[in-house]
């Protein structure tokens, strides 16, 4: 689908339209879930997970520009964040609080972004990439990504001294962007 | 910290490794709409996005579809409210509140129900129920020590003019704090959802006070609910 029929969706949820809403969940509900899934790992909390970041999303659409922001990305996300603060709050590790997410989540910071990068056919060439990281590099990644470990955390978690754990998150991010520039022209 | 320092942090910061002491200036930085950092975040940012999509694909059950659409265009449930789930039963008294108000108001307490589902998602969250033969007023309170308080209730005592419901959390050191005041619906039943990080108590009470509530209780709290470890 194209960058137009999310600018129009963007506008419709800006006027919301309930339909709007079907339509957001018809096109992002799948990927949404498997990644709120795949940090929770736990198909109940999920549900509740999907549910509220769609809601968030229905709240905040007044302050997303349609013509300039990626729908996709900004949904993902939020999705991500609310995963991440629930493992975090299940774990007792609330020295991030949510207003740390909300800053990172604002519609502002979507803007610009290449709205396609979510397409199907780009899901080989991330898998690819990840794959050519070091074991390191892609444990940091994942640790961080599906997680929500701060350096720090790593550090503590791997027994490896804070600056090892800073060179593998900045190197595979390197690789990453390297190998995934074209998708998301980083 | 220049640009320049804060560039090598653009990574480690969209994907959530900052430490808080160290996101906090650049984070601060992004505040001032810098125009070389603010780019470059947004960069990083769809890198990490970029990364969801190598998730492998599950499918949702097809009732997630409905509970999102319900939560923007509810529908009204025959049957007791009150037999229901009390999550589901606290979130439909919520929807069906702002199916009555005009849109600035509905705006408004779907902000509400956002932040009460925050509240009831949130596994650390304790509820506990209320209401005896001798004390009708009848309902449940859950509260998070992250999120906050959502109070539910019915048979609430009519209020003399000028007076309000204030909720009270008690922690262990036994002094109450206050959770604000929140007035009664004509059928004397109540959702009242408090944002914020409390302390956990060990009790909840609901007093009657004066309108712009009290530092204490003034009156002796008509609704008294330990809250189990």
């Amino acid at each position: 689908m194209s960058g137009q029929y999310d600018e129009e969706l963007a506008r419709r949820l800006q006027r919301r339209e309930p339909q709007a809403m079907a339509d957001l969940y018809d096109r992002f509900g799948r990927l949404t879930y498997s990644v709120i899934l795949a940090i929770v790992r736990d198909s109940g909390v999920a549900e509740d997970l999907v549910q509220e970041t769609f809601l968030r999303v229905w709240n905040r659409a007044q302050a997303f520009e349609p013509g300039k922001g990626a729908l996709g990305p900004w949904l993902l996300a939020i999705a991500r964040n609310r995963a991440i603060d629930y493992i975090r709050s299940v774990q007792s590790r609330m020295d991030r609080n949510s207003y740390e997410f909300d800053v990172r989540e604002h519609p502002s910071l979507f803007v610009d972004m290449e709205r396609e990068v979510l397409n199907t056919d780009h899901a080989r060439v991330i898998r690819a990439a990840l794959a050519k990281l070091t074991d390191n590099q892609r444990k940091v990644i994942e640790l961080a990504y599906y997680e929500g470990l701060s350096q720090s955390e790593m550090a503590e978690r791997l027994g490896q001294p804070l600056g090892t754990v800073k060179t593998w998150v900045r190197s595979a991010l390197q690789l990453l962007r390297e190998d995934i520039g074209q998708v998301v022209s980083a | 910290m220049s640009c320049e320092e804060l560039q090598e942090q653009y990574g480690a910061y969209a994907l959530g490794t900052l430490d808080r002491s160290e996101s906090g200036e650049l984070r601060e930085h992004l505040e001032t709409n810098c125009a070389n950092c603010v780019p470059g975040v947004r960069k990083a940012l769809s890198l990490v996005t970029v990364l969801s999509g190598g998730v492998e694909l599950k499918d949702p059950p097809k009732r997630l579809r409905k509970r999102v659409l319900a939560l923007v265009n509810p529908v009204v449930v025959k049957g007791n409210a009150w037999q229901l789930g009390w999550s589901l039963a606290a979130l439909l008294a919520i929807m069906l509140l702002a199916v009555a108000i005009p849109a600035k108001k509905q705006a408004e307490d779907t902000a509400r129900l956002e932040q009460a589902l925050s509240v009831l998602n949130d596994p650390a969250a304790k509820d506990v129920s209320f209401g005896t033969a001798e004390k009708p007023a009848r309902g449940r309170v859950f509260v998070s020590p992250t999120k906050g308080v959502v109070f539910i209730a019915a048979n609430l005592p009519k209020l003399d003019k000028g007076r309000a419901f204030e909720l009270w959390t008690i922690p262990a050191n036994g002094k109450p704090v206050p959770q604000g005041t929140f007035q009664a619906e004509a059928d004397a039943t109540a959702v009242y959802v408090r944002q914020g990080a409390l302390e956990q108590p060990v009790a909840v009470a609901v007093s009657v006070e004066p309108e712009g509530g009290s530092a204490q209780p003034t009156t002796t709290p008509f609704i008294v609910s330990k809250i189990g470890s």
